[in-house]
């Protein structure tokens, strides 16, 4: 089996026929979006850093390095048929909860929760690789299932399962948003199936009854502490607000055009913590203003829709599922890291895909974008039945 | 063929779902894009408002309160420079800031090292300081947010010395997180001398600052601000508590400037020309420094009354000018060191200097001179006797005979000794008070208090540099409503030898002796004769005549030979302690102070309470007068032995020290030091 994967690949890697393959097909709209979303982080990361010179001076270069690596990985990604990794999915999957385990015995404590793994050289989230290995399980687990009707809570088990077990160990780290982001993939590749509505209503009224538990017995102070604080913004702005009020004043006093490249104050006198990280948004919409704003909205939007569109394009359900577990990932990201930042939703620490400073945030993402390139070259509509026979015979 | 790469069709019905997906999509990015547009747009200038407030901090540029100078121009009231030291417990000592700073933020962290102990060894400090200051930084940065106490200042020291600040300036950059803040203390050369006139300043009240800022004053536009606080008053201000420091606070504060600042987050000061970029104009406002007054003191003369009243320890003198109503001393005693009270000699002095005004029976914050009351005794007759010939019921020529005693109803009222037969003019210079009883009954009580109303006594004589007491001039009407209708003559008596509800001030009985001296002209008081900045006058202030009293000249001359013959006349009661050298004419007091022993007095005290108060009231020379001084020497016992000699101390010591400046100004006229003068 080893061997025919990779004379495949070398095939792929080296085979003229292959390569013109990957070249027609190639999906630009989906390329060009990324790389624009990625060319706007670094400069805006350029923005956000230049404040603290001495320290954070390399970090936009740093990021670049992250940008070549995950490209690089994605577009080895891509190559290799699609397909293969649904054979190795529970693999991955497998791999990804021993490193969450990991965590436990390596990890550093950063703000009283550990979440990293670090191998001396270079220390990594093992939490941000999940998601990845989450949405390629469920993507086999939906594939394999017969079922086409609509499905009863029976057979909604399976996958959250699937979902709860990762979701329990970054929990326990604790990561609120990462466990949040992988509840809500469990959920988008849920949407693509059909749920009795009997089941639908027994899943929501356990929901509601399993909140406040959840709120009492799961979440930590400083967790509730934010919740409270996004219910009633302008109480304690010198406490638990300091940060999405300062956020929300950065992005509001960048009006129509914004006060220019590096030169957003809210930014640049420090009144932004963690600009590099989880809220570089508020510095380009200081700098840039509405119009610099909605136009990185609309490239996330777009970049979603499309991801959608390579879904219903996808030539089989892994590669649906596929497709929109990695739109899910990016969409309720940048949806939770703008809706923060923007004080419609309460701050969790959810990185926005590119833009945010983070090796592992970078290559998760890559690599997910190598996975969408991969199943929309291989896609229904634009591959030739003869590329899944030569598929097949090899 | 692979069986594991199998490959499914979709269900038709999955399709369908996409376009829902999609549509859940762009309404979740509209709604994003609709918040941007309300932040931004809407909201955008509001939000832009608070992003310029966050980065504009206005420092306060401090003014200097003016100067205070006597008439010779010796300065009694300054600011010296001091300085106290702060420190941010953030900055200097990161290492108390909890592991969340230490982490994925170790990036930002700009200093790593400690300075605190270094700081602490700059300042010398006890152990005992360094532990609980070391527990208070530590505390300080328990709770981690860029707004938490950590990055807030906690003061140090307190008036540091000079060579501490200078050392912490040449280290200044390896002492991160220090602030040296100027704050001038204020500064009274001469001590106690003159403590009650001159006043003190102290840190603003809350209650005063109230009043200044009321509820609601910081949202007040700067126009507004202007009309409730024009002075600009603000928590840990200085302000005048008593005296010429509290009543010309107007004149000697000065108005402080501000300057705006580019700040960051962190509290540190931005500068160049991208901070520069973001200050709004105006971005300064220089400071007015405050006005200095010259006073009409004259300290040296103060001084020598304060050696004169040494033996004594509890009274109350003043010296005005005859001719102008001009304050040149007054003196209260017990003082006080306004250097204490206004914190200039640290914290614990002041603790302890209040400690001892308020427990201290002798009263020695209050200012005698003007806020002190007193039954005037023997001082008063003059004015009895004025009334008298005012009258016309008493001539001149009228005896009484004096036999130590003389009953009135049923009640034996009592002179000093039998003084024999007596006219108006030996009444006076012996002080008898039979005769005075006698006139009294001639007279009537409301015409004596015309008379003393006429000049100024009974109220307030409008210096007001401490609240002043009105005294009381009792009338018929005044008596009947205090004894309920039972006036009777013993009262009437009383007032014309100044005892029963006659009260007044010592500044009260100067001025009406000044009136007695100058022919009847009443001045107002007057401390403060000029304004000045840099030396030169702003604003003068001329003498007042209060008003002309209406008793016809030739009866003030007859009062006025009657005090000369109080000093000179071998029969007069202060004869024996005259100084032949001096031209003094006055009139000796000895007041009963009506005191009931009290349980809380122990035994002294009540024999020290029991005793008379001791006036004199004098003016000199007696031919064209140009000084008239009081001297009241609380429990005293008698007026001619006790304060009496003191009066020609000081008229001597005024006598000396304008003889030394008429000398002084001659020698610098004279031929053999040309130049000097024109």
């Amino acid at each position: 089996m080893m061997r025919s994967l990779l004379s495949h690949d070398r095939a792929g890697a080296f085979g003229s026929p292959r390569y013109r393959f990957a070249r027609y097909n190639f999906d630009w709209p989906l390329f060009l979006s990324v790389a624009l979303i990625a060319v706007i982080g670094v400069i805006n990361l350029y923005s956000a850093t230049s404040v603290a010179k001495t320290q954070l001076q390399d970090v936009y270069i740093q990021q670049i390095y992250w940008l070549f690596v995950g490209g690089l990985v994605a577009a080895f990604v891509a190559a290799i048929d699609y397909r293969h990794y649904e054979r190795l999915a529970y693999g991955f999957y497998l791999f990804g909860i021993v490193l969450l385990v990991l965590v436990f015995v390596l990890g550093r404590d950063i703000r009283g929760s550990s979440r990293w793994v670090s191998l001396g050289f270079f220390s990594f989230q093992p939490s941000e690789f999940m998601k990845l290995f989450l949405v390629v399980a469920l993507a086999k687990h939906y594939h394999a299932d017969p079922e086409t009707g609509p499905r009863t809570l029976k057979d909604l088990i399976a996958p959250a399962a699937i979902a709860a077990v990762p979701m329990m160990l970054v929990l326990k780290q604790p990561d609120l948003g990462t466990a949040l982001i992988l509840a809500l993939i469990l959920i988008s590749i849920c949407s693509l199936m059909q749920i009795r509505a009997r089941s639908l209503v027994t899943l929501l009224v356990s929901a509601s009854v399993l909140g406040p538990v959840v709120w009492t017995y799961v979440l930590k102070d400083y967790q509730r502490q934010r919740v409270m604080s996004f219910l009633n913004p302008e109480a304690n702005i010198l406490g638990a607000n300091w940060h999405a009020h300062h956020a929300r004043v950065a992005v509001g006093s960048g009006g129509w055009f914004g006060h220019g490249f590096m030169r957003g104050t809210q930014n640049q006198y420090l009144f932004l913590p963690d600009q590099q990280t989880d809220f570089p948004f508020p510095v380009f919409a200081e700098d840039w203003g509405f119009f610099g704003s909605v136009f990185l909205v609309i490239l996330y939007g777009f970049l979603v829709i499309w991801s959608i569109r390579v879904a219903s394009l996808a030539r089989d359900r892994f590669g649906s599922a596929l497709a929109i577990g990695i739109g899910a990932l990016i969409f309720w990201q940048a949806l939770f890291n703008l809706g923060m930042v923007l004080g419609l939703l309460p701050v969790v620490g959810v990185t926005l895909p590119l833009f945010s400073y983070g090796g592992s945030s970078v290559l998760t993402v890559l690599i997910g974008i190598g996975l969408l390139m991969n199943v929309s070259i291989r896609r229904s509509g634009g591959v030739p039945i003869r590329a899944s026979a030569r598929l097949g015979a090899v | 063929m692979n069986g594991r790469l199998k490959s499914r069709p979709e269900p038709g019905s999955v399709r369908k779902r996409y376009a829902g997906i999609a549509a859940f999509v762009v309404l979740a990015f509209a709604i994003v894009i609709g918040r941007l547009f309300q932040l931004q747009v809407i909201n955008g200038s509001d939000y832009s408002e608070i992003a310029h407030e966050n980065i504009i901090r206005r420092i306060n540029l401090p003014t200097t309160r003016g100067i205070i100078r006597d008439s010779q121009g010796r300065v009694l009231a300054s600011s010296r420079p001091a300085y106290n030291i702060y420190v941010v417990p953030g900055r200097v000592m990161p290492s108390a800031r909890p592991a969340r700073k230490a982490g994925r933020r170790a990036l930002n962290r700009d200093d790593d090292s400690d300075s605190w102990p270094r700081i602490a060894d700059v300042l010398r400090l006890s152990p005992a300081e360094r532990t609980s200051f070391t527990t208070k930084l530590r505390d300080a940065c328990v709770i981690d947010a860029d707004t938490s106490p950590c990055w807030r200042t906690v003061l140090v020291r307190e008036d540091a010395a000079r060579d501490t600040v200078a050392e912490i300036r040449q280290h200044q950059a390896d002492l991160s997180g220090v602030e040296i803040v100027g704050a001038p203390i204020r500064y009274y050369p001469y001590n106690n001398l003159a403590s009650h006139l001159i006043g003190y300043v102290s840190e603003i009240d809350a209650e005063t600052l109230g009043r200044f800022r009321p509820a609601g004053y910081d949202k007040l536009v700067q126009e507004q601000r202007q009309a409730v606080n024009p002075l600009g008053y603000e928590l840990g201000d200085t302000i005048g508590a008593t005296g010429i420091e509290r009543a010309w606070e107007t004149y000697l504060r000065g108005q402080r400037g501000w300057e705006k600042r580019v700040v960051d987050a962190r509290g540190k000061y931005r500068t160049g020309p991208e901070a520069e970029r973001q200050l709004d104009l105006p971005s300064r406002q220089e400071p007015i420094v405050g006005r200095d007054l010259r006073l009409t003191l004259d300290i040296a003369l103060q001084q020598s009354i304060e050696k004169a009243m040494r033996q004594f320890p509890s009274g109350a003198v003043v010296v005005t000018e005859v001719n102008s109503g001009r304050v040149l001393a007054s003196y209260s005693k017990p003082d006080y060191d306004p250097n204490d009270l206004a914190g200039g000699n640290g914290r614990i002095q002041l603790h302890e200097a209040f400690a001892e005004t308020y427990s201290n029976p002798m009263k020695p914050m209050l200012d005698k001179v003007m806020s002190g009351s007193f039954q005037p005794g023997s001082t008063f007759k003059p004015f009895s006797a004025l009334a008298a010939l005012e009258s016309g019921l008493v001539p001149p020529g009228n005896h009484q005979t004096c036999g130590q005693a003389i009953k009135f109803g049923d009640r034996l009222f009592r002179c000093t000794h039998a003084h024999g037969r007596v006219n108006m003019h030996e009444a006076l210079a012996q002080s008898c008070n039979i005769y005075f009883y006698r006139l009294g009954e001639t007279v009537g009580v409301d015409a004596i208090a015309k008379v003393a109303m006429d000049f100024g006594f009974g109220e307030k004589t409008g210096l007001a540099i401490n609240p002043e007491a009105a005294g009381r001039v009792p009338t018929k009407a005044f008596y009947t409503q205090q004894y309920r209708g039972q006036f009777h003559l013993g009262l009437t008596l009383n007032t014309a030898i100044g005892q029963g509800a006659t009260m007044v001030t010592p500044l009260q009985l100067a001025l009406a002796y000044g009136a007695l001296a100058n022919g009847g002209t009443l001045y107002s008081p007057q401390v403060v004769t000029a304004v000045e900045t840099n030396g030169v006058a702003v604003e003068q202030f001329p003498p007042r005549v209060r008003r002309r009293v209406t008793v016809k000249s030739e009866y003030l001359a007859q009062i006025d030979e009657a005090l000369a013959a109080v000093v000179n006349d071998p029969k007069g009661t202060a004869y024996s302690v005259r100084d032949p050298s001096l031209e003094i004419a006055g009139k000796t007091g000895t007041a009963q102070t009506g005191y009931t022993p009290k349980a809380a007095d122990d035994a002294n005290m009540q024999v020290f309470y029991a005793r008379d108060h001791a006036w004199f009231a004098a003016y000199s020379p007696i031919k064209d007068p140009e000084i008239a001084v009081v001297v009241l020497i609380e429990h005293g016992g008698s007026g001619p032995t006790q304060a009496a000699p003191v009066v020609m101390q000081i008229v001597r010591e005024y006598q000396r020290l304008r003889g030394a400046r008429v000398a002084a100004v001659d020698s610098a006229r004279s031929p053999g030091r040309p130049g000097l003068l024109p």
